[in-house]
């Protein structure tokens, strides 16, 4: 929790999230149909997940899995058994006009995850995650666009059944900021355990709850210890349809700037659904004065309870984000900062340890989190665009610790040719002549140069320092660029010694 | 034909052999046939052509029968006369002029008009059993889990099991034996027990086998009562009509004379079995039910306007009175203020009904009552008082709540009308029933 302390008159944030993760299962949550995504609509459909007459669902243990995975990475407490109920609606994407889902006996309760914010470690409280069915999805044509203005609406029942999981937080946020960190700390944890996949479409859906609570309605000092009276007496927004981390600081930034505005100018705040307009950068009322929805919970007695008491045991997950972090530090004494970008992805810190262990970790951590990531990050790539090509830039990482280039010329030019043109480092290296000049040559240079340049070597024997610098641009200039300047000061200066 | 047993008449032909070669069944409307229309006797499956076989129907063609049409039934299985449906009447051939019992009606008729030899029906809270004992044929309501119900409209999913109907006690079991047993596509099944005689217990929790290695249900129709212990619920013969009682002592007296004791037992709780069946029947049916919006099959009310009219006036126009009566005290029961008050005493009862008849169980082999309290009813009757209706069903419903087995065999006639005797067993003890049942024959 952050300790900072609080004026008269201030305003203070809180905001909860329901985050719904798509689980990265090869099928859906109650049938065997595939969940890979396709562009023909209705292809991945059976009865069970059209909502036929008469189809029963049968419970997908692969999912179960999953959540008990995110369950015991948030160390959450997971039930002896589990069970699911029907949450009761009508809506056109829902095949069933119920959706199968947990109530009173979530798979995972009471859990928490461990966040950085601008360099302060937080703890985010999880109060509940639990399983249950995706509908299918909609698209509204011609007229508004709305479901209610459309000229007509199409249904693709191709998602309905995705297995999702819902993880509900506590209102433990008191900026926008810190949710973003949130989230993107949850995506890390998510995809380090294989669960999920950031790179799907709709695979992270956000309703965040907002409210603003003058300071001086909190107990103590500590924005952390908000009363549940003062939370539940302000009015709250539910802003829906984020879809990522980024999305959810602007929308909630926009949120709390509305409602702080209306409160400074003494307007009440509307209890209301708002949605995130993502095109204007805005959130626009859905629905004010919400009734409070009765979803006529009651157990599906389709699914018998399934026991999972042993499940957490016999479930092994690997090592999570944080814990890399500091093993990354220790191991291979690394800075926060450094550590901190190896283990932004499995994906990278996998990759960051299989250089490391082969060549030296500091030159390995400079290329993969500063050079790699760096132009990665400067094309709008993730390292999974060059999944297929992490051999060529080991090769490139030998290359410079074989002294076989520059570091320089490796960089700025073999790198960039590789994410630009798909060479491999060895025909960069080959058709642009960068291969480092041999020692021999470079001496050659060395001795034509203190012969050619007396002036200079004179001023040099005077005491004058500078002039190595001059030679040294002599020998680079006859050597094209391609011996490593570090070499030629020492040979120079071991030549004027002589 | 004279009775209307049939919604739609077509011939299934089944494999060339397997243990139902040769043999015709009747499937009630409410059970899937791929290509076949499944309309629930509803307006709004009229056209309904299920893209799937229901797992029965599927062991069915297995075992070479052949299926010769899709009987009428109460819409969506909701009634005790067959009335309900929106194909009209069916009547009853043990009965001219009197229904058929429901909400299998249809199925019963079949069997009693030798239309078919045998039938499948659905039993949520005495639908297989009271047509049985209307009709004069014999019905076993398998123990919940015994018989997949996938494919099987579903109604109230926690209390029903699909079942057969035939002419004798061991046909019944030999199609028993055919769709009975553990199918991936229903999570509640479980495998058919084989080994000893049944045990008392939540169905659900029993998992020991109880049929001998190879042996059938049909098998087990040997009329062997000797030493057989009945217990006889009083408060299922309270109330009960005078010469549907005389005919019940009658069949008891048959079963002692071949060897069988009876004694009387209590179970005080199916005082409230009737209520409890139908807040926890009606609440699953409003959300079993929900699905039938006119989006994907189904009766599509061609409305104007936004999604919601368009649902409202479709399921205005698709379901009939009764279907519409239980899912509005359906929703009720389930609502926020409500749902402790209804559903979840009607849950509390169950339990507690449960352990009645695990108790009594205990002191007896089967437990014995009229199946029905009263001899079938005049047409046109009963749908003028459904509270009335509701009350017929007081010695099924309990065997619902409590998820276990059993059989309506015919017991005799009062005044030339069919009564029939109910057999309750302890979970998964069908052969038991089946071997009690047989000497009645």
């Amino acid at each position: 929790m952050t300790a900072q302390t609080v004026q008269q008159g201030d305003l203070v944030t809180v905001i909860g999230l329901e985050v719904h993760v798509q689980l990265e299962t090869d099928t859906k949550i109650f049938c065997g149909c595939s969940t890979e995504r396709t562009d023909e609509p209705n292809e991945n459909v059976c009865p069970v997940c059209l909502g036929l007459p008469g189809a029963l669902p049968v419970l997908n243990e692969a999912a179960v899995e999953a959540a008990v995975k995110i369950g015991k990475a948030i160390d959450a407490d997971i039930p002896e058994e589990t069970r699911f109920h029907r949450k009761n609606y009508y809506y056109p994407d829902l095949p069933k006009n119920f959706q199968i889902t947990q109530y009173d006996e979530p798979i995972c309760a009471d859990g928490e995850l461990e966040i950085s914010v601008e360099g302060d470690r937080r703890t985010v409280t999880v109060e509940r995650a639990h399983l249950e069915e995706d509908p299918g999805s909609l698209q509204h044509v011609g007229g508004g666009g709305g479901i209610d203005s459309a000229e007509y609406t199409l249904v693709d029942y191709n998602r309905a059944g995705t297995p999702l999981m819902e993880i509900v937080t506590a209102p433990d946020f008191r900026s926008p900021a810190e949710v973003r960190a949130f989230l993107a700390e949850l995506e890390e944890v998510l995809e380090y355990l294989g669960v999920f996949d950031a790179e799907r479409d709709g695979s992270l859906r956000i309703d965040a709850n907002l409210s603003i609570i003058p300071a001086e309605e909190i107990d103590g000092e500590d924005t952390a210890e908000i009363g549940a009276e003062a939370l539940a007496a302000a009015n709250r927004t539910e802003v829906k349809n984020i879809s990522s981390h980024k999305g959810a600081q602007k929308a909630l930034a926009y949120e709390e700037t509305r409602q702080k505005n209306a409160i400074q100018r003494g307007r009440a705040v509307e209890q209301e659904t708002r949605h995130w307009d993502e095109s204007r950068g805005i959130t626009v009322s859905m629905r004010s004065k919400e009734e409070e929805k009765d979803y006529r919970y009651f157990e599906e007695a389709d699914l018998p309870p399934l026991r999972v008491s042993g499940w957490k045991e016999e479930i092994a997950i690997p090592e999570l984000p944080t814990a890399r972090r500091e093993r990354f530090e220790d191991e291979y004494g690394l800075s926060d900062e450094a550590a901190s970008k190896l283990t932004s992805t499995k994906q990278v810190a996998d990759f960051y340890e299989d250089v490391a262990g082969e060549y030296d970790p500091d030159l390995a951590a400079t290329w993969v989190a500063d050079n790699l990531l760096g132009e990665l990050n400067y094309r709008d790539m993730e390292i999974t665009a060059i999944e297929g090509r992490l051999e060529e830039v080991t090769r490139l990482v030998e290359l410079v610790a074989t002294d076989e280039i520059t570091a320089k010329n490796a960089r700025e030019t073999v790198l960039r040719s590789m994410l630009d043109d798909g060479r491999t480092p060895d025909e960069v290296v080959a058709e642009e002549g960068l291969g480092k000049t041999g020692e021999d040559e470079v001496k050659r240079a060395v001795v034509e140069a203190v012969e050619e340049n007396p002036d200079a070597v004179a001023d040099y024997e005077s005491g004058d320092d500078g002039a190595i610098n001059f030679l040294v641009g002599q020998v680079m200039q006859k050597t094209g660029g391609s011996a490593d300047p570090g070499d030629v000061n020492q040979l120079l200066r071991a030549e004027l010694e002589d | 034909m004279s009775e209307n047993v049939f919604i739609t008449e077509e011939r299934i032909e089944g494999d060339d052999d397997g243990p139902l070669a040769g043999r015709t069944v009747a499937v009630k409307d409410n059970i899937s046939t791929a290509g076949v229309r499944t309309t629930c006797g509803s307006r709004m499956l009229e056209e309904y052509v299920p893209p799937y076989d229901a797992t029965v129907v599927s062991r069915l063609k297995d075992a070479g029968a052949t299926i010769v049409g899709k009987t009428n039934m109460d819409e969506f299985g909701m009634g005790s006369t067959t009335e309900t449906s929106s194909f009209g009447p069916t009547d009853n051939p043990a009965a001219p002029g009197r229904v058929p019992g429901g909400s299998s009606g249809g199925s019963a008729a079949a069997v009693a008009a030798g239309e078919a030899d045998l039938a499948l029906g659905s039993d949520t809270g005495g639908s297989i059993r009271c047509p049985a004992a209307f009709c004069g044929v014999v019905g076993i309501k398998p123990t919940y889990g015994l018989v997949s119900r996938y494919g099987l409209v579903a109604y109230g999913n926690s209390l029903e099991q699909i079942g057969p109907f035939a002419n004798s006690v061991e046909d019944a079991a030999q199609l028993l034996d055919v769709i009975a047993g553990d199918d991936e596509h229903d999570a509640t099944t479980r495998e058919p027990p084989r080994g000893s005689d049944g045990r008392t217990g939540d169905a659900r929790e029993t998992r020991e086998p109880q049929l001998e290695n190879g042996a059938s249900y049909a098998d087990a129709a040997t009329g062997d009562v000797d030493g057989l212990q009945i217990g006889v619920p009083t408060e299922l013969l309270e109330g009960a009509d005078e010469g549907v009682v005389e005919t019940f002592w009658d069949a008891i007296a048959d079963l002692e004379d071949r060897g069988a004791e009876y004694h009387e037992v209590s179970l005080p709780s199916v005082e409230h079995a009737v209520e409890a069946y139908y807040v926890i029947a009606m609440s699953e049916a409003s959300s079993n039910l929900a699905r039938f919006d006119g989006v994907r099959y189904g009766h599509d009310a061609d409305a104007e306007g936004n999604w919601n009219e368009t649902f409202a006036q479709a399921r205005e126009e698709g379901f009939g009175d009764e279907v519409k009566r239980r899912i509005l005290l359906g929703t009720y029961a389930l609502s926020a203020g409500y749902h402790d008050k209804y559903y979840k005493k009607a849950q509390d009862a169950r339990a507690w009904v449960k352990q009645d008849f695990d108790e009594a169980l205990e002191e007896a082999d089967v437990l014995a009552s009229p199946t029905m309290p009263v001899p079938p009813f005049e047409r046109g009757k009963s749908l003028e008082d459904p509270l009335q209706m509701y009350l017929a069903d007081a010695n099924t419903v309990p065997v619902n709540l409590a998820d276990l087995p059993a059989i309506s065999v015919p017991a005799g006639e009062t005044d030339g009308l069919p009564v029939g005797l109910q057999l309750v067993g302890p979970a998964f003890g069908e052969e038991r029933l089946i071997r009690a049942a047989s000497a009645l024959e």
